[in-house]
């Protein structure tokens, strides 16, 4: 198997938006939505939805050690990852 | 680094960058090209405003 | 012929490749920019673990400028971390 750091884009895309357990080096393990992969570094952003918001968790790619699929992508949480990262809206932007 | 070195004099500089973003990046290049550019010049500006020093001192991983 | 076809399916994967990339390195960068000003706990290598106030991102991912680390032996006003040093790191939205 090829490390993590050299899977590339296309690899990579495929765990977008699907719930992963992420193995971090020896003992480490975290879990959530996979919301991207930098491509540059490689790094993981996992994001965890509570009621009040959500926390996120980016990984370095460097440290990266295994990602195994949990559950496949659904439409309503790929459109809530979706929200979460567009621009929050500002009042100057108001007529 | 030996690659810039390489190019030839009358390549002005960015553009070299601009075509390796081009082969990354495809379409969507000048889009990817102008965020990274904004989040540099916001890093460059914070650190030569506030003169942050690294910590650790000493890399933690070499 | 052969060798045109070839080059029409090398020349589709890379736009793949291409259109992956960017939707990747969009969706990272636009995660960093939601970052600033926010409370980041950095879980870096040794078990140090350390809270600052994110300020920016280089674009290579090398380092980051953070403020008013909290570090175990006091505050650091402003401060570079090193991404090789770092694991992870959390924050609320």
């Amino acid at each position: 198997q090829r490390g993590w750091l050299h899977s590339g884009p296309l690899l990579w895309l495929q765990y977008v938006d699907k719930n992963v357990k992420l193995k971090v080096g020896k003992h480490e393990e975290h879990r959530g939505w996979l919301l991207t992969v930098d491509p540059v570094s490689a790094s993981v952003v996992l994001v965890n939805f509570r009621e009040d918001g959500a926390s996120v968790r980016v990984v370095m790619g460097h440290a990266v050690e295994d990602v195994e699929v949990l559950q496949e992508s659904d439409p309503e949480t790929a459109e809530r990852l979706r929200l979460f990262l567009l621009p929050p809206t500002t009042s100057s932007l108001d007529p | 680094s030996s690659r810039s070195s390489a190019a030839p004099p009358s390549e002005r500089p960015g553009e070299r960058r601009v075509a390796e973003m081009k082969k990354l990046y495809g379409k969507d290049s000048a889009k990817i090209l102008a965020m990274e550019a904004a989040m540099q010049l916001t890093f460059d500006r914070n650190c030569d405003r506030k003169q942050p020093k690294y910590w650790p001192v000493i890399p933690l991983k070499l | 012929s052969i060798s045109t076809s070839a080059a029409e399916a090398d020349a589709k994967e890379l736009q793949r490749e291409q259109r992956a990339r960017s939707a990747l390195r969009e969706r990272f960068l636009r995660c960093l920019l939601t970052m600033t000003n926010k409370k980041v706990q950095f879980h870096m290598h040794e078990k140090v673990d350390v809270e600052a106030t994110f300020g920016a991102s280089d674009i290579d991912v090398l380092n980051f400028q953070v403020s008013d680390l909290h570090t175990p032996i006091g505050v650091q006003k402003e401060a570079l971390i090193r991404c090789q040093d770092v694991i992870s790191f959390t924050f609320d939205m």
